[in-house]
């Protein structure tokens, strides 16, 4: 009868006795392929990370004293389409203006979306001589 | 995001927010900052979800609060717009932290390894061959490319990883795959990683040619199912090599909301070329590749709806076919149907249909949807509209019409591809949306 078959009628697990020499018929030595689980012997194996690299770091602009008689600049990035983010950004624009005297704002939607890059939204920060930027809403 | 305010602050040199809704914000503020901008950009975010909500909702969330650092909103875009800068924030350069990877990892036991590997979610947390040198070295054995030789460098989500034919092997030992399985999986590797979005993106892979008969590929019966060794681990070996080559953790930078179960095999199977009806190419040739060139087409898309049952006589085949169209997006005007031969051979013989092109041009004239079903999804909002606003028709015309008007949003045949396979048992098929890439030439890799 088969050796494994055996053992399995014998309600014994053949991966019990595996770790014995009459059964794996190789003393002291492991055979190719075959599992190290369990075992306390060490193996080295190869690494499948990759180096990533890091960003060169690049500071950021000046900020402003304050808000007052300052015109901000909203870029609406069209995330899940090019009204998504009107509510609040009407919202935010009250908000500014109760609390900051002169504060502007205008509203750029870009034509590319988020993904894309979009020159003659940012030539329309230039020529608003904006002050300062909010690019959202995204998720 | 990140690379708009990016370019606003370097080129307008203005100071900026970033507005981000709070599923995806510490990504912005981690890992993209680290390996994509460089720039320690400032952050406010508001609660996920933010899009589809009442006026009420979105003013609430100005007045709210900032999820970011808990306190009021508005005073934390304030204080990113006037708040001096810190030291940190002015640092310019090449970073002094460049991560590097050793070859090898340090010596262990194989439960260690097992845990580790899991730990830095390399695997698919299903049963692994550990990558030993000598098992990397046989596996590059399958190929006369150098170990050192880069395929590509992978940029997604942030950072630049060149992935070596070496870590291709490695992935593909742990996958469990064979020498004579490389060259496919490092064809495969050349469209890596596989798709990864906040919505449920997976990827689809067709096999062409005469290494689908020699691999022992399976195109019969259970084409897409687990009955077969080469469609599993070279399937597999994809998962493992897009998690790895991507640097792809949860809630890291892979954020799939729900995620897909066909990301552990990415529907793997090759066509069933010999069962073709007379005049239906393979893909592959389809695409401009010769019969015996060898060929892996990758498709990226979300959606595989069952025909459940087989086809019936009162109802034609290919209208039923075109009504589940209709719950596709559409998106890029693609799908992807995949059929049974028998299938094939009933749009051929009762329909008339001589080709697979005049199939998909009967597809993109008949399968319809309401431009409300159509603009209602998130994925077209963000990447269609864009076109809309530039005048592209027919989008900027589909923009104006009532929700209930019909459109044919198929509007490229050739993004509709027929793929035949399975093992004649049942006439059925499945309608995707998976958008085939073009096919990638097995033999350059061999």
């Amino acid at each position: 009868m088969d050796r494994r078959k055996m053992l399995a009628l014998l309600g014994i697990s053949p991966a019990l006795v595996a770790g014995t020499p009459a059964y794996a018929g190789t003393a002291g030595r492991r055979r190719e392929g075959a599992s190290y689980e369990g075992s306390d012997e060490t193996i080295t194996v190869m690494n499948p990370a990759i180096d990533n690299k890091v960003a060169d770091r690049v500071p950021l602009a000046p900020r402003l004293k304050n808000l007052n008689d300052k015109m901000i600049y909203m870029v609406n990035l069209a995330w899940e389409g090019p009204d998504a983010a009107n509510y609040f950004y009407e919202a935010m624009t009250d908000w500014l203006q109760q609390h900051y005297t002169g504060v502007r704002t205008k509203i750029g939607v870009t034509a590319e979306g988020m993904f894309g890059s979009d020159p003659a939204l940012i030539k329309s920060i230039k020529d608003s001589h904006a002050d300062a930027a909010v690019v959202g809403v995204a998720g | 995001m990140s690379r708009w305010a990016k370019q606003i602050e370097t080129q307008v040199g203005i100071p900026t927010v970033c507005v981000a809704m709070d599923n995806i914000v510490h990504y912005a503020v981690t890992y993209i900052r680290e390996y994509y901008t460089g720039m320690p950009l400032r952050f406010v975010a508001v609660p996920f979800p933010f899009t589809g909500q009442p006026k009420a909702v979105d003013v609430g969330y100005v007045t709210g609060k900032d999820m970011l650092n808990g306190g009021p909103l508005m005073a934390s875009v304030v204080s990113a717009l006037t708040s001096p800068l810190t030291a940190n924030e002015k640092i310019s350069g090449a970073p002094a932290n460049e991560s590097v990877e050793p070859r090898l990892l340090p010596p262990d036991t194989e439960d260690n390894l097992r845990a580790l590997f899991d730990a830095k979610e390399w695997s698919d947390y299903n049963w692994i061959n550990l990558p030993t040198e000598k098992k990397v070295m046989a596996m590059l054995r399958g190929t006369s490319h150098k170990p050192d030789e880069i395929i590509k460098t992978v940029t997604i989500t942030g950072g630049a990883r060149p992935l070596s034919v070496e870590k291709v092997a490695i992935s593909a030992v742990m996958a469990g795959a064979s020498p004579e399985h490389f060259p496919v999986i490092l064809a495969l590797a050349t469209q890596a990683p596989f798709g990864n979005s906040t919505s449920s993106m997976a990827n689809m892979v067709v096999i062409n040619g005469p290494i689908a008969k020699k691999l022992k590929f399976n195109s019969g019966t259970n084409a897409m199912g687990p009955y077969n060794r080469s469609n599993a681990v070279v399937g597999r070996a994809f998962t493992i090599l897009s998690k790895t080559a991507g640097d792809l953790r949860n809630n890291v930078n892979a954020w799939e909301s729900l995620g897909s179960n066909f990301q552990y095999n990415n529907i793997l199977y090759a066509e069933n070329e010999d069962n073709l009806p007379d005049g239906w190419k393979p893909l592959h040739t389809q695409m401009g590749f010769n019969p015996d060139d060898n060929v892996v087409t990758v498709g990226t898309g979300w959606t595989s709806i069952s025909s459940v049952g087989g086809s019936q006589e009162l109802y034609p085949v290919h209208y039923l076919m075109r009504d589940y169209m209709s719950s596709l997006t559409a998106s890029g005007s693609a799908a992807t149907i995949v059929m049974d031969p028998t299938v094939a051979g009933l749009l051929q013989t009762a329909h008339g249909f001589k080709t697979k092109e005049q199939l998909s041009e009967w597809f993109s004239q008949n399968a319809e949807k309401t431009a409300g079903n159509y603009w209602g999804n998130g994925v077209i909002q963000s990447t269609v509209v864009p076109l809309a606003l530039q005048g592209l028709e027919p989008y900027a015309g589909w923009r104006k019409v009532p929700n209930e008007t019909m459109i044919k949003p198929f509007t490229n045949s050739r993004a509709i591809h027929i793929v035949v396979t399975g093992g004649k048992i049942q006439t059925t098929w499945f309608v995707t949306d998976f958008g085939m890439r073009r096919g990638v030439k097995i033999d350059d890799w061999a």
